[in-house]
């Protein structure tokens, strides 16, 4: 479990809000401490044919106040990602034996549905992608704000109405007192996503997990929202998993960066170090197919080919087909996230290249060793695909 | 508000649907191959007689002075008089006398589906693909393709067995009530009167129903399917708010909007069907006026009917409208839910 | 139809050409078609001979009743060629010794299994033709068409998965083909055995005179009926004392149900067919133009077509059939052509509605646009760039309306409207043994009911595959049309 292998990877362009509950997080060195710790978790669907592996043993962690941006392309499973986490997949997915998502110390895989609409909402509130299809459209914004007032606050009547005008100032909605009363379909796009995380911190949560809140606005929109769950995680101390395709948009609200691909989590550093410092050959990839103003007319770069749809568990590196560095070992062991090099807690590679400083043939053997080392719990979980 | 305001425009467009329907129907029953003076005379009477009629239905006129003064009496509510099927009465005394039981009838034939098939479908939507759901979609779809007379006499005989085939007395159950006879809808507010009037009725009104029960079954249960995997139900669910509360606000209302106009059009269905139904079951309601008095050749009668029945019709589509505008908030708003 | 998809520009090669470049898998298509057009030739030229030409041609001025009069006859000639599925190839009449040996049927077979022989002979062919139907799908598709693949090849291909909609496919096959076959279908024939009884006999084995014996087809049937008393019920798959074999029993009248039967789906078929085409038609060209035009012209087909829904559909064709009773119209094909017409003119708007949103979505496409701004014609644009899309709805609308059609004619026959005697109606059927339900001639009205019942379940579940190969994505959102042209304004 080398993936878990994370330290207090802080920004440092992060307000000073973050800065004191760092030494909060120093204090508690033991990953277990972490407000959201996911382990090894597994989502798979079912179909007629095959078993999707849409999410394939991914760990990560959240500290408090803390911003995880969980990014890769369409079909890479970070959604599913989000969904495990909120107990939102339903049949015919499921997860496997063996994953696990802990919440302030709380196993959350053992609930059952009733158990986890304690958590929802006011443990872990989610941001869904497309504003108008997320707000139900018969309703006033005003009556869904209400709704989460009323079960994760107690409020009711005049009250409810008046904080969640109040919620709608804080998100910035001018004239909140009119709008609280209209429909959906009467907000623009980036009001109507103000609306719906004005609705998600109606609960009061600790975790914020958004799902591309931002995929569906104009660019300048964008940019109002991004900075507004900024305002909101320092105002309110939140942890947030944010989840996004877009390159750019991570390297703007995220303090640490993990790099899904499909299914797994390739690569995970600090937003800076990740950036500065790319060492999977499909982060580097994706950080080349930026387009960037400052590039010129310089080409674009893509990467060849499309994320695969796992349907059984790897035995190879799942890159590999589009990876301009594979080798031959790439096709025969499945490699798990290491340190990038002695000493690099904080930034691991599921790369068969790292460690860096090791010989290649020792790392190789490293990958291979740890994989067999998973065996049983991924015997457990091949049960799956034989369905 | 601009739904209401989109609810007063579809309420202002029914002038002139009533208009053109209304002239449809002269069209048919003035400029159409056959003589109303002559059809109600039947041929027995003399060119005396002839005369005297189609001057007091106004037929020596010429044509659009007879439209206009049609369209007059229609508007201002005066509906003639009957001249074949019981002459020289007041078609509103005839409305009044048969009105009663087709309104008896088409409620319960409205009701009955709404109270069975809509639970029935929604149930099968929340719990889609158990042996329920499919005996209900099958059910619905197998109900619909039937014809409302075949079933009609179907029960007829089954009922009036119903000693012989289950060893229970449907006519002596409960109440005496007989089965092809027109229920007594006198003091409905006296329990036994109400019950009698009731079970007269039942058979009818679940043949006439059973074409919407099929549908409001199937339908309500692709809407619930449909409306579950919304994303508003996610988000729903996201906040934490429990299950039960996430179907009875989030989903049924949701749910609803599509079957506004099923229920509604099968309402103005009935008065079709009810021809059919009446004339198995002999309940002398207003479908079984207007077939004796089109076979009758009572065309003035005919042509009152008509124009009560488009009056019926655009009463409906209003009561559909002003649903859509108190369920749907998106009504008139970017066209939809036009 | 995939002419409809790819229309052929200019410069392409025509579908003739194409053919001429390659002509073998198409002299293959041909030289199974033509035998198979070939040994039924005679019933397709008595098929198009049945038609009322009679009422056309009196219709007619007088120096073009010569000339009719002439094609007539050429037409009858050509209507008594020998056929495969004539009834004389597989004969099912004949009497039974008292031996138990059968005379006068094809090889002495019993009655019953020479004409279910013939039904499974008829059957087959017209399976023939079916695969037919494929093949030369799989054939253009494949060797003739310009482009490789085609939007409808997915449509086809999911319409193969789907089982729904392949039942209801199976059922309106049977339906048509007992439709088109008809007159061989029937133990026996619609003029010998209920319109015109006594101008046929039949020979019986009379027990009592120990010989055989010619009798009226009328007398016959009178000693056959169905009355659900004692002796009076010949039920389904049974004989009567004449040696004739009645596969659904007999009416009251004592004729045969299965010919009844037989010779009404066809009425129904072409009251359907005749009223979609004619609704069909305004509803797609209403749609394309209200599409395209926008504004004014929709409002005022909005209007139009909501003041014909306000008239009660069931109602207004009452009325309307009896005002046109009198007229020569009413008397075409028994009365079965006014029913097509005012089931077409008031059943269009509906039809409407439902290709009303595709039309509109098509029209918002940037093709169109683009169609508009290099100043194409109206016409063209929407013949060639919004048809092809708003067809396939139809299609569902179509197969959903006309279960709707049959329901409802079988209604107006039930009251005696309609189709008049002794044309065959299922809805008279059912009327003719609503007296018998409860006794053991049951069968009178429960077999014509549930015929009902399966077909519009067939033509209903033929809509759904439909559906959902064009548009998997489609929903509830069209409940509203589907249900109002599956129920036959209320019958």
């Amino acid at each position: 479990m080398a993936a878990d292998a994370n330290a207090t990877g802080v920004d440092e362009r992060r307000s000073s809000a973050r800065q004191t509950q760092s030494d909060d997080v120093d204090a508690a060195e033991s990953a277990d401490d972490r407000l959201l710790e996911v382990e090894n978790l597994r989502t798979v669907f079912h179909t007629e044919r095959e078993t999707i592996r849409a999410v394939d043993g991914v760990s990560f962690g959240i500290e408090e106040g803390e911003t995880l941006g969980l990014v890769g392309e369409s079909g890479s499973g970070k959604s599913v990602t989000a969904r495990s986490i909120m107990g939102l997949v339903d049949d015919p997915g499921e997860l496997l034996p063996g994953s696990s998502v802990r919440f302030d110390g709380r196993e959350l895989t053992d609930l059952t549905e009733k158990g986890y609409e304690s958590v929802r909402g006011s443990g872990i509130a989610m941001v869904f992608q497309d504003p108008l299809s997320t707000l139900n459209p018969v309703y006033t914004v005003g009556n869904q704000i209400e709704e989460a007032l009323s079960l994760h606050r107690g409020l009711s009547g005049i009250d409810a109405t008046e904080k969640a005008i109040e919620l709608l100032e804080d998100v910035g909605i001018p004239d909140a007192a009119r709008r609280v009363s209209e429909y959906p379909h009467e907000f623009s796009g980036g009001m109507r996503q103000r609306a719906v995380i004005a609705m998600a911190l109606a609960c009061d949560p600790d975790v914020l997990v958004c799902d591309e809140p931002t995929t569906a606005l104009d660019v300048t929109i964008q940019a109002q929202i991004l900075e507004l769950l900024s305002d909101l995680q320092a105002e309110h101390g939140l942890s947030i998993l944010f989840i996004t395709h877009d390159m750019g948009v991570i390297a703007e609200v995220a303090d640490r960066v993990a790099v899904m691909y499909a299914g797994e989590i390739v690569e995970q550093a600090p937003v800076v170090e990740l950036y500065e410092n790319p060492r999977h050959p499909y982060t580097r990839g994706l950080l080349r197919s930026i387009p960037s103003t400052q590039q010129g007319a310089e080409r674009l770069e893509t990467i060849a080919g499309e994320v695969p749809t796992p349907n059984k568990a790897a035995t190879d590196c799942r890159f590999a087909p589009r990876c301009p560095e594979a080798f031959d070992a790439c096709e025969e062991v499945h490699p798990v996230p290491v340190p990038v090099e002695e000493g690099a807690e904080d930034h691991t590679a599921a790369c068969l290249l790292y460690p860096e400083d090791e010989p290649r043939k020792a790392a190789v053997d490293r990958h291979a060793a740890a994989g067999d080392e998973d065996s049983p719990e991924s015997a457990g979980s091949t049960g799956g695909d034989s369905r | 508000m601009s739904r209401w305001s989109y609810f007063a425009r579809r309420v202002l467009l029914m002038i002139p649907i009533v208009f053109f329907g209304t002239t449809i129907t002269f069209l048919v029953l003035r400029m159409g191959p056959m003589d109303p003076a002559a059809a109600v005379i039947a041929g027995a009477g003399d060119t005396e007689a002839y005369e005297s009629v189609r001057q007091s239905l106004g037929l020596d006129q010429p044509l659009w002075l007879q439209y206009v003064e049609y369209l007059r009496d229609l508007f201002t509510l005066q509906l003639g008089y009957s001249w074949v099927v019981n002459r020289g009465r007041p078609v509103w005394e005839l409305i009044g006398v048969y009105a009663p039981r087709t309104i008896w009838l088409g409620f319960w034939a409205v009701m009955l589906p709404l109270f069975i098939g809509l639970p029935l479908g929604f149930y099968a939507g929340l719990n889609p693909n158990t042996l329920s759901d499919y005996l209900a979609s099958f059910g619905g779809i197998v109900w619909r393709a039937m014809p409302n007379f075949w079933l009609a006499v179907i029960l007829v005989s089954v009922l009036t067995q119903s000693d012989q085939l289950f060893g229970f007395d449907w006519e002596s159950w409960l109440v005496q009530t007989q089965i092809v006879t027109p229920p007594e809808l006198q003091r409905l507010w006296v329990p036994s009167n109400f019950l009698a009037a009731f079970k007269a009725i039942l058979p009818a009104a679940l043949v006439l129903g059973s074409a919407s029960m099929g549908n409001e079954m199937r339908i309500g249960r692709t809407a619930v399917l449909e409306t579950v995997n919304e994303n508003y139900v996610e988000t729903a669910r996201a906040k934490g708010v429990p299950r039960r509360t996430i179907i009875s606000k989030h989903v049924f209302r949701n749910a609803l909007i599509p079957l506004v106009p099923i229920i509604t059009g099968e309402a103005f269905l009935l008065l079709g069907g009810s021809v059919l139904v009446e004339t198995v079951f002999s309940i002398n309601g207003l479908g079984y006026l207007f077939y004796s008095a089109t076979i009758n050749a009572d065309l003035p009668l005919v042509g009152s009917l008509m124009f009560f029945f488009i009056l019926l019709s655009v009463g409906i589509n209003i009561l559909q409208d002003l649903l859509y505008t108190l369920i749907d908030p998106r009504v008139g708003y970017g066209g939809e839910g036009a | 139809m995939s002419a409809v998809d790819y229309p052929v520009d200019e410069d392409e090669q025509t579908l003739l050409e194409r053919i001429q470049d390659e002509p073998g898998p198409a002299l293959k298509l041909l030289a199974v078609v033509v035998p198979l057009f070939a040994v039924e030739f005679g019933a397709v030229a008595s098929l198009v001979m049945s038609l009322p030409w009679s009422a056309v041609g009196s219709a007619l001025p007088g120096f073009l009743q010569g000339l009719a009069g002439a094609l007539a006859g050429v037409g009858d000639a050509l209507a008594n060629l020998p056929t495969l599925l004539s009834r004389s190839v597989i004969d099912n009449s004949g009497y039974q010794l008292p031996s138990g040996e059968w005379v006068g049927t094809t090889l002495g077979l019993s009655p019953a299994v020479a004409w279910l022989l013939r039904v499974l002979l008829v059957y087959a062919y017209g399976f023939a033709w079916m695969a037919v139907g494929w093949w030369v799908y799989l054939v253009y598709r494949d060797n003739y068409r310009y482009a490789d693949w085609a939007p409808v090849d997915d449509m086809v291909n999911r319409f193969r998965n789907h089982s729904w909609g392949l039942l209801g496919l199976a059922i309106i096959f049977a339906f048509v083909v007992l439709a088109l076959f008809a007159p061989a279908l029937g133990p026996t024939t619609v003029e010998a055995n209920i319109s015109d009884p006594y101008l046929h006999t039949v020979e019986y084995f009379d027990e009592e005179a120990g010989s055989v014996q010619e009798i009226y087809v009328g007398d016959a049937n009178r000693d056959s009926q169905s009355r659900g008393q004692g002796g009076d019920n010949v039920g389904p798959l049974s004989y009567d004392q004449f040696g004739r074999f009645h596969p659904f029993g007999t009416l009251p009248s004592g004729k045969d149900l299965f010919t009844f039967m037989a010779a009404g789906a066809r009425v129904s078929l072409f009251i359907g067919v005749l009223s979609l085409l004619i609704a069909g038609g305004i509803a797609v060209t209403f749609a394309l133009a209200t599409a395209y035009y926008k504004g004014l012209v929709d409002l005022g087909v909005v209007i139009a077509s909501d003041s014909i829904q306000s008239l009660p559909q069931l109602l207004f064709i009452m009325l309307a059939s009896f005002v046109l009773s009198g007229t020569w119209l009413a008397n075409l094909y028994s009365g079965g052509v006014v029913l097509a017409l005012l089931f077409g003119f008031t059943g269009w708007p509906g039809l409407w509605r439902a290709v009303r949103g595709p039309a509109l979505q098509v029209s918002e496409r940037e093709w169109i646009d683009a169609a508009k701004s290099f100043g194409q014609r109206p016409s063209v644009t929407m013949r060639k760039h919004m048809l092809p899309y708003v067809v396939g709805y139809l299609l569902i609308y179509a197969s959903l309306t006309l279960g709707g059609v049959i329901i409802g004619v079988a209604g107006l026959s039930f009251l005696g409207l309609g189709i008049n005697a002794p044309t065959p109606e299922w809805g008279r059927a059912v009327s003719a043994g609503q007296p018998y339900v409860p006794t053991q001639s049951w069968h009178i009205s429960l077999i014509p009911g549930i015929m009902v019942v399966i077909v519009v379940t067939g033509f209903n579940a033929l809509g759904d595959g439909i559906r959902d190969a064009i548009d998997p994505q489609s929903d509830v959102g069209t409940g509203q049309q589907d249900e109002s042209a599956a129920a036959g304004g209320g019958a």
